[in-house]
């Protein structure tokens, strides 16, 4: 008996046509949880080492967690992870909708996809079924149109859809993965996998629910999370979006502006997320937009995701693509130094219907910007368009012609390393990339301890795999008791790389590697300001599953687990210490606001890292697991 | 003394919807932060910034004419 969890794993080698249901005991399930460090499993197991990102060896994994599809908030989501295309170390990559759960009720924890279709097809899996079908039709076309089509097809309009647009035909190295037409798997070239593959969708639909253990236990949780949402921290985030962060990222210096020189951005009030809500929601005119303007995950009750409509101007948005968030509102917005929300909604549009990831799409963008206005990129290299800062037109024009691969953009479709690298001229020191994927709005030279995890992550600068050091500098007063049961009793000074705020890094590192994992919102779960506590999710588990001897330091375990499974991932890619590097212009002041001069210390990031190292059990000079730390995890058959 | 006041995310429904977050509030002469969130009945953790710049001091005393502005956050994004 299963609670939570099928027990069935289908595989799928696209080159035959074979499909195969694996079904992993229990053992399996509490050594990984599900999602994450479950994908590593088998990219570890199955993919030979060297495999081309974009070739037939390469394994997408498509993982869900033993809590999928139950009903509470922040559970309906699903980790795609391969080797990236962008970085040639492990890809990894989060997203939430109403695909996760509607994947596990087709009957599945998990997809492993291998091989390569030799036509274009897509995966249609129902209440257990599965089967191949022809995607032909549907080759080239963008997301809302390939969605609608295939329910068409399939004569269900409920059937879920996760898939690759046109960008993700194309290789653009970070296309993302997409669901209902708004959601994205984005980040590290996972759609660019997939659609090397010839595979351009998973279409889902079922009513195999798993039991659940202890229902009464889940609905008292859950009736919880609904009740003191509205005296939470996530209250704002629920209402105005992730966006709500852009005030007071630009009040504490955080804000990246002009390609991360500033932390401050002068027009930030025109594109935050109060403007959002009372300018471009769906609704907004008639007063609706808590109701039309506002979208959620399965059983979420947070309704944290925006839905813009702009039916006026050079810059028109249907709400179908969804809306912004504040890393997009911030790399196409503050980034490029754009105060036009409509641009921004657009280039946000864009990406959703070509399927790419707006962070390192406006991102790169940004870098170009940089590069031309320091006048090492001309009108000649940009086909003629204007990177002034503050060119929202410019800004919209590339983002497309960045999808279709066209002209500049087919240079820029390659991440901004590779067009600094082929470019030259010097733009090499305008980059804000780790291990080659561009760095979120978060900023490291203020958030120091983002320094050691951007540098450190597996898969490059990720701001969503620990929590932020505001947490243990000055808000610890209101979180001490949740950051107690990660072992915190008491607070460090702001701005330090000190060994209690890389022990801090640590910890919560495993805590986000888990949750990651568990396929949980990292909104609506964490150790700190987040609606649920570290010691709910060991409730959450234990009421779902039955595991009553499931504790923290099982959570603790499978985080570092897969952070461990990373790292050696990453190894025999040829990976070390020697790429967690900082780029060079974090070490350069920034300029302006509550930040004005910070910058990073090259010593201090060094010996963090060194602590960092230290403090995950593996070898300080190479930053690769010990074999001890990986047989203390059950790892040891990754060395081989 | 005057305040000039601006509220960002929820903290705006503290005041009529109509005056979008800004308004001006009387205080009492040496009236602190913490005096500040007291009369906004404002318990929940919040980020502040004074003339533009960012304050972590609650204690801190504020004079005629001070622009305050109040955020609340969450830590990612």
């Amino acid at each position: 008996m299963t609670n939570g969890y099928h027990g069935k794993i289908l595989h799928v080698d696209l080159t035959t046509g074979k499909f195969n249901v694996e079904e992993p005991g229990e053992d399996f399930y509490r050594k990984y949880l599900g999602g994450s460090a479950m994908a590593l499993h088998y990219l570890l197991k199955d993919m030979p080492p060297g495999a081309d990102p974009l070739g037939p060896d390469n394994i997408l994994v498509l993982a869900l967690s033993v809590l999928t599809g139950v009903s509470i908030s922040g559970q309906s989501r699903l980790t795609a992870a391969a080797k990236s295309p962008l970085t040639g170390a492990i890809g990894d990559s989060q997203g939430g909708g109403f695909f996760p759960a509607e994947l596990k009720f087709a009957g599945f924890d998990a997809l492993v996809i291998k091989g390569k279709s030799p036509k274009p097809v897509y995966l249609w899996i129902h209440d257990g079924e599965y089967e191949i079908r022809d995607a032909s039709h549907i080759w080239g076309s963008i997301t809302g149109e390939a969605e609608q089509t295939i329910r068409e097809d399939l004569g269900d309009k409920k059937i879920e859809v996760m898939q690759i647009g046109p960008a993700g035909e194309n290789a653009v190295r970070f296309a993302g993965i997409f669901s209902n037409s708004n959601r994205a798997n984005g980040r590290t070239g996972m759609g660019a996998v997939m659609g090397s593959k010839n595979l351009k969708a998973v279409a889902v639909r079922g009513k195999n629910r798993p039991s659940i253990a202890d229902k009464a236990r889940l609905l008292e949780l859950a009736k919880w999370g609904a009740a003191n949402l509205a005296d939470s921290d996530i209250a704002g985030l629920a209402k105005y979006g992730t966006n709500e962060t852009t005030g007071s990222n630009q009040e504490s210096g955080t804000l990246p502006t002009y390609n991360y020189n500033s932390g401050v951005f002068e027009d930030w009030e025109k594109i935050d997320g109060t403007t959002m809500y009372d300018t471009v929601l769906k609704g907004t005119g008639e007063g609706k937009q808590d109701r039309e303007g506002r979208d959620t995950c399965y059983a979420c009750v947070v309704r944290c995701k925006r839905v813009v409509e702009i039916l006026e101007g050079p810059y028109k948005v249907d709400p179908k693509y969804g809306g912004p968030e504040y890393e997009t509102t911030s790399t196409f917005g503050n980034y490029c130094a754009i105060d036009d929300l409509a641009a921004i909604c657009k280039a946000n549009e864009i990406c959703n219907k070509f399927g790419m990831d707006s962070i390192s799409c406006g991102a790169t963008i940004s870098w170009a910007f940089e590069a031309f206005n320091e006048g090492k990129l001309t009108l000649k290299d940009t086909d003629g368009l204007d990177l002034s800062w503050g060119n929202a037109e410019s800004m919209v024009k590339l983002t497309e012609k960045i999808a279709k691969r066209e002209g500049f953009g087919d240079l820029l479709a390659e991440g901004s390393e590779r067009a600094a690298k082929k470019i030259g001229r010097g733009t090499e020191e305008y980059l804000i990339t780790f291990k080659g994927q561009e760095a979120p709005a978060h900023m490291p030279r203020v958030k120091r301890s983002l320094a050691v995890i951007y540098a450190t992550n597996p898969f490059g600068a990720d701001h969503q795999s620990h929590e932020h050091d505001p947490a243990i500098e000055d808000d610890f007063e209101y979180y001490e008791e949740r950051l107690g049961v990660l072992g915190f009793s008491e607070g460090v000074e702001p701005q330090t790389l000190n060994r209690e705020k890389m022990r801090f890094t640590v910890a919560t590192q495993r805590l986000y590697s888990a949750m990651d994992s568990l396929n949980l919102c990292q909104f609506v779960f964490g150790p700190a300001w987040q609606l649920y506590g570290p010691n709910d999710i060991v409730e959450l588990v234990q009421a779902v599953t039955g595991w009553e001897d499931f504790n923290y330091s099982d959570i603790e375990n499978v985080g570092e687990r897969r952070i461990n499974m990373m790292r050696m991932f990453n190894a025999r890619e040829g990976f070390d210490r020697q790429q967690d590097i900082i780029p060079e212009k974090l070490y350069k002041p920034l300029k302006g606001g509550a930040s004005d001069g910070w910058k990073l210390d090259k010593d201090e990031v060094e010996s963090a890292l060194d602590t960092y190292f230290e403090l995950s059990g593996w070898d300080v000079k190479s930053g690769i697991p010990t074999p001890e730390k990986l047989e203390e995890l059950g790892l040891a058959w990754t060395a081989t | 003394m005057e305040i000039h006041l601006q509220l960002f995310s929820i903290l705006r429904d503290i005041i009529p919807p109509e005056l979008k977050g800004r308004t001006v509030i009387q205080l009492n002469e040496r009236s602190t932060l913490k005096d500040l969130l007291t009369e906004l009945d404002i318990n929940r953790r919040v980020a502040i910034s004074v003339n533009d710049l960012q304050e972590r001091n609650r204690s801190r005393m504020l004079k005629d004419g001070d622009e305050v502005k109040i955020f609340t956050s969450v830590g990612g994004g």
